[in-house]
């Protein structure tokens, strides 16, 4: 890894040019009255249909968590790293189920982000605060994931490979500040168009991986034979097998609660809630529903090449030469089976797949500081023009403190950050989800309920070891749960502390005949669809 | 709108939308009945074979939940078409 390949080099630079500048077009693309206002910024002009929505979509929840950190745990343990494919099956149906709702309030009130919907819903500056901080500190470690995955390709091209620490990263860098100042100037325009190429690359990249490696490899027989053999074998590190071929009875709780707390989790994520306001209307959101599975087929497929970089001698020595770096196992599949062209190709998917997720999550993060930290608490009065201003400076930010996790946090497994971010953000899944169907909660229970399980889901995942290193912190993100006797994902047990309290306060709270607050949604707002609900607009007469 | 239109749909039509959305948690989230290599499909393992096929599985569930649920186009309401804020 000590020399460039010219070839991979250069094309992954010429797609990166027309990324981005394709994002800086994106701004005159649907051209707005007035890009500056939060609406046309943050959500596009609320107007994508199913076709757009279904790359915007595509392109925000399928990201270097897919192409780099599944992989690597499926390099690295083997079938508990497979838990990503029924929670990018069950996300499906769950989300069917209540963004709909969360469409149309939003739509009938205005709502940009979670937190105005909390906000009005239960007339609680302070429970909106707790839901808008909790959706930007966990959206950092996911940007964080994103970086890592664009560093693991840059390592593998050996770009940036020398001792100076500055010189190191600044590709990264660079590739960063491009990134922030197109999404500076076009908003969630530029991450909508630049999703089209994203996913043209990876669905190209990863249909020629599964077809083309295999076969170099001596087929699907012999590469999950190997795996089967490499992870039963025992590690040295830990003294215990690599990992496991199937689930084993012990495992079976956590990859249950790690799929089903991922798939709750992921629509609470403000950069997922985004990607569903910007639609035009609640069939979009529905039909995107039953589509956007063709990319968890591309994630099952992604994660199994882990076992074919695990059947590759020439990407086992790179893993190890890189002090056991399961991060690069993709790239050095790539790099070492794929012609260099089409290496390069490969790459760009993924530094590509990066930015377009990085550039939303760090939009719609700055669209929740703006609206409910901002203008609640600092300026009151500040003009549509003056608030997307100061988004678009918080879109930077977010990004930096994204850099602080990548420096932070153990690397062992990168998908602990993705996992880290779901433990905080499943949280306001009560106040938002719940709140949905039904005011019952009280609003300082509900806040109450969130401090419990944010306090007690970040202890045990501090406490987690990295395996192979005791005294590590935030290395996993399952821990045993006492009375169950069983390993479950922080993220899940957190969030039953959640709902525990949150019941038993409200109970309490109620009897004691605590202010409740005011609620400024009507029924109908939840079901409001401009094309046969013209939003809250009365005096409509009653149909059929 | 005095009701709202999806809310006039049958009892039956909710009971199999819910049973669409249910299958794909069920199927996925019990462990115990597809944690093993055998049978095999093809070269691949049982645990692994099954799952990939539950994605094509929950995008037919989705699109027939969604199918049933979908409020169909009235024709004759252009008022109702100008209302779009677009």
């Amino acid at each position: 890894m000590s020399h460039v390949n010219y070839v991979s080099f250069t094309i992954l630079l010429v797609l990166f040019l027309v990324v981005t500048l394709t994002g800086f077009a994106a701004a005159r693309w649907r051209r707005a009255e007035d890009l500056l206002h939060l609406n046309e910024w943050g959500l596009g002009g609320r107007g994508f249909g199913t076709f757009v929505s279904w790359f915007l979509l595509g392109g925000d929840l399928y990201t270097a968590y897919t192409f780099i950190a599944v992989p690597a745990l499926v390099y690295g343990v083997g079938a508990a790293g497979f838990f990503a494919v029924p929670y990018t099956v069950i996300v499906f149906p769950i989300v069917f189920v209540f963004a709909p709702r969360l469409w149309s309030v939003a739509r009938a009130h205005d709502y940009v982000t979670p937190a105005d919907f909390v906000r009005g819903r239960y007339g609680s500056r302070g429970l909106a605060l707790a839901i808008a901080a909790t959706g930007i500190v966990a959206t950092m470690p996911y940007i964080a994931l994103q970086l890592v995955g664009i560093q693991s390709v840059l390592t593998v091209m050996g770009v940036g490979v020398t001792s100076n620490a500055f010189l190191k990263d600044l590709p990264l860098i660079i590739a960063f500040l491009i990134l922030a100042a197109y999404t500076y100037v076009s908003g969630l325009r530029a991450p909508a168009l630049t999703a089209f190429i994203k996913d043209f690359l990876v669905y190209l990249a990863i249909i020629v991986a599964v077809l083309y490696i295999p076969a170099r490899l001596g087929g699907w027989g012999h590469i999950f034979g190997t795996a089967s053999a490499h992870l039963a074998k025992t590690n040295p590190k830990t003294g215990k097998p690599f990992g496991a071929f199937v689930t084993p009875p012990a495992g079976e709780w956590a990859y249950a609660t790690l799929a089903l707390g991922s798939a709750l989790a992921l629509f609470m994520y403000p950069h997922a809630i985004t990607g569903v306001l910007a639609t035009k209307r609640r069939d979009v959101i529905r039909r995107n529903m039953a589509i956007l599975p063709a990319y968890s087929l591309i994630l099952g497929l992604v994660a199994l090449l882990g076992y074919m970089a695990l059947a590759s001698p020439a990407v086992t020595k790179g893993v190890k030469a890189d002090g056991g770096n399961a991060q690069l196992s993709v790239p050095l599949l790539f790099q070492h089976l794929f012609p260099s062209w089409f290496a390069g190709i490969g790459y760009s998917a993924i530094v590509i797949g990066a930015l377009v997720p990085a550039a939303i999550m760090s939009i719609a993060a700055a669209n929740l500081f703006t609206r409910n930290i901002y203008v609640e608490f600092f300026n009151r009065r500040a003009t549509a023009r003056h608030q997307a201003r100061v988004a678009q400076f918080i879109s930077l930010l977010v990004k930096i403190g994204a850099l602080v996790f990548v420096f932070a946090l153990p690397k062992t497994f990168s998908i602990n950050l993705q996992l880290l971010g779901g433990i905080w953000i499943l949280q306001t899944f009560p106040a938002i989800v719940v709140g949905l169907y039904t005011r019952w909660f009280h609003r300082w229970a509900l806040v109450l309920g969130w401090a419990a399980a944010m306090v007690y889901g970040t202890v045990e995942a501090y406490r987690q070891p990295a395996p192979g290193q005791p005294h590590s912190h935030f290395g996993g993100s399952s821990a045993v749960v006492p009375v169950l006797h069983q390993t479950v994902y922080i993220a899940v047990t957190a969030f039953v502390i959640n709902l525990v309290v949150t019941i038993v306060l409200t109970a309490v709270f109620r009897a004691a005949r605590l202010p409740a607050g005011a609620d400024e949604t009507e029924p109908s707002s939840y079901l409001a669809d401009p094309e046969t609900a013209p939003a809250p607009t009365e005096s409509v007469p009653a149909q059929g | 709108m005095s009701i709202p239109p999806e809310r006039r749909k049958s009892p039956l039509a909710w009971t199999a939308i819910t049973i669409l959305l249910l299958a794909s948690l069920v199927g996925t989230l019990w462990v115990p009945f597809y944690a093993r290599v055998t049978p095999k499909l093809g070269d691949f393992p049982f645990f692994y074979a099954y799952q990939m096929l539950w994605i094509p599985a929950v995008a037919i569930l989705s699109w027939l939940a969604y199918l049933l649920i979908r409020t169909p186009k009235r024709t004759g309401s252009p008022a109702s078409r100008r209302d779009d804020p677009r």
